[in-house]
């Protein structure tokens, strides 16, 4: 049997459980050996305190506070799913429709621009065509107002006097109107002053 | 990725918490602050012990740790990464503490005791205010007042060791320290403790010797 006494540092390996070739020489001396053996017990006291320290509650709400200053970060393709998730149906059957549509739709509408993109003319005519239909009408629009409003002659000055005429008329317009407000104003106040 | 409700969160392992919170899920947050508010308050409080400063350092390591949890890789232990930055966050206290700490006892440059006596001071005997009391009541215990006599770098390894039941190898991956250096301070801690717990030897605690 060895009869010199563990260092230090043999005690820490048999505290710590260590298995390996050179601590078995150690455990016999130490069953042999109650100097050694008070050692260990002593230290294996000590660690067991420590590992009955309890462990300590900060304040109540400290997630509240953290989250205050904790920007929470989605990235865009988490947040395009969340997006998309609730129109998901949520049956199998249901869900293989939705994707059943979804593919005919998607290879429809796939198809019909490229059958448009094949035909740029065609494109450019109908657009152009809608265009000017849809200019007459408002013009057409526009000009029926004017008459119902002023009557034929102002409509027939306008159109001798041109654009010029047309941008006097108009600024003439609405610095009449915003004299109209403006004295309406004047009145509401002074009404409600006396009252 | 799928909905996860609270109670699902409670069962869920670190990593997969984390890579909740990586896609933004607040829950999954929450759930991080509640598994590891205790025990990283634990060991700030027992590095600086001072409650309320425990609690803004907690606070402050949760908000680095969850501002940054886009970084956080998987390869390693979640906890040791935030113990690391609770411990980080303590030690840089007490460094910053130590610079503008003045002696009570007079100046380190007093060449003789008069001039030792007009360099000191002393503080008002105000009574305990309930936090200190509280204070006491938690870190008043014969082995929170030795653990608080050591170094804080020993600290910090000893409380991992034996408190977080960490393996040697996690407290080096934790404290950034070479395992050689995180054995050394474990083995002097222990060692620390032991003397200072001496004088209660006759309740066993400690051997009457110790050959180093």
């Amino acid at each position: 049997m060895n009869h010199r006494h563990l260092l230090p540092n043999e005690i820490d390996l048999l505290l710590d459980g260590e298995s390996g070739f050179g601590v078995q020489p150690l455990r016999e001396h130490v069953r042999g050996c109650p100097d050694c053996q008070g050692r260990l017990d002593a230290a294996k006291r000590v660690a067991s305190r420590l590992s009955e320290l309890p462990l300590i509650a900060p304040r109540y709400g400290l997630a509240d506070r953290v989250m205050a200053q904790v920007p929470v970060f989605v990235p865009w393709h988490v947040s395009a799913r969340d997006t998309i998730t609730p129109y998901i149906p949520t049956g199998r059957v249901a869900r293989l429709a939705a994707a059943g549509v979804t593919a005919v739709a998607g290879t429809l509408i796939t198809g019909g621009s490229l059958w448009l993109a094949a035909r740029g003319d065609l494109v450019a005519m109908v657009t152009g065509l809608a265009g000017e239909s849809m200019q007459s009408a408002a013009a057409d629009a526009l000009g029926t107002l004017v008459v119902a409003v002023f009557g034929p002659q102002v409509v027939t000055v306008m159109q001798q006097l041109g654009p010029m005429g047309l941008a006097a008329a108009a600024g003439g317009f609405a610095a009449a109107a915003l004299t109209t407000v403006a004295g309406l104003r004047h009145v509401a106040i002074t009404t409600r002053a006396r009252s | 990725m799928k909905q996860t409700s609270v109670l699902d969160l409670a069962n869920l392992p670190d990593a997969d918490v984390v890579a909740l919170a990586q896609h933004g899920r607040e829950p999954a947050y929450r759930e991080l602050i509640r598994r590891y508010e205790r025990p990283v308050f634990s060991l700030v409080y027992r590095m600086v012990r001072d409650r309320e400063l425990a609690e803004d350092l907690t606070q402050d390591t949760f908000i680095k740790v969850l501002s940054h949890i886009e970084k956080y890789r998987s390869e390693f232990k979640f906890s040791s990464w935030l113990f690391k930055i609770a411990n980080n966050v303590a030690i840089d206290h007490l460094r910053r503490r130590q610079l503008d700490t003045v002696s009570m006892d007079g100046s380190p440059h007093a060449t003789n005791s008069d001039l030792t006596e007009a360099t000191s001071f002393e503080l008002p005997n105000h009574d305990e205010t309930p936090l200190q009391e509280l204070e006491a009541r938690e870190l008043g215990s014969e082995i929170e007042r030795a653990i608080s006599q050591l170094r804080p770098e020993y600290r910090s390894c000893i409380l991992l060791r034996h408190v977080e039941d960490k393996s040697y190898e996690e407290i080096a991956a934790t404290l950034d320290l070479p395992l050689g250096t995180v054995k050394t301070y474990i083995h002097r801690a222990r060692h620390e403790l032991r003397k200072l717990l001496e004088h209660l030897k006759e309740d066993g605690i400690v051997p009457a010797e110790d050959p180093e």
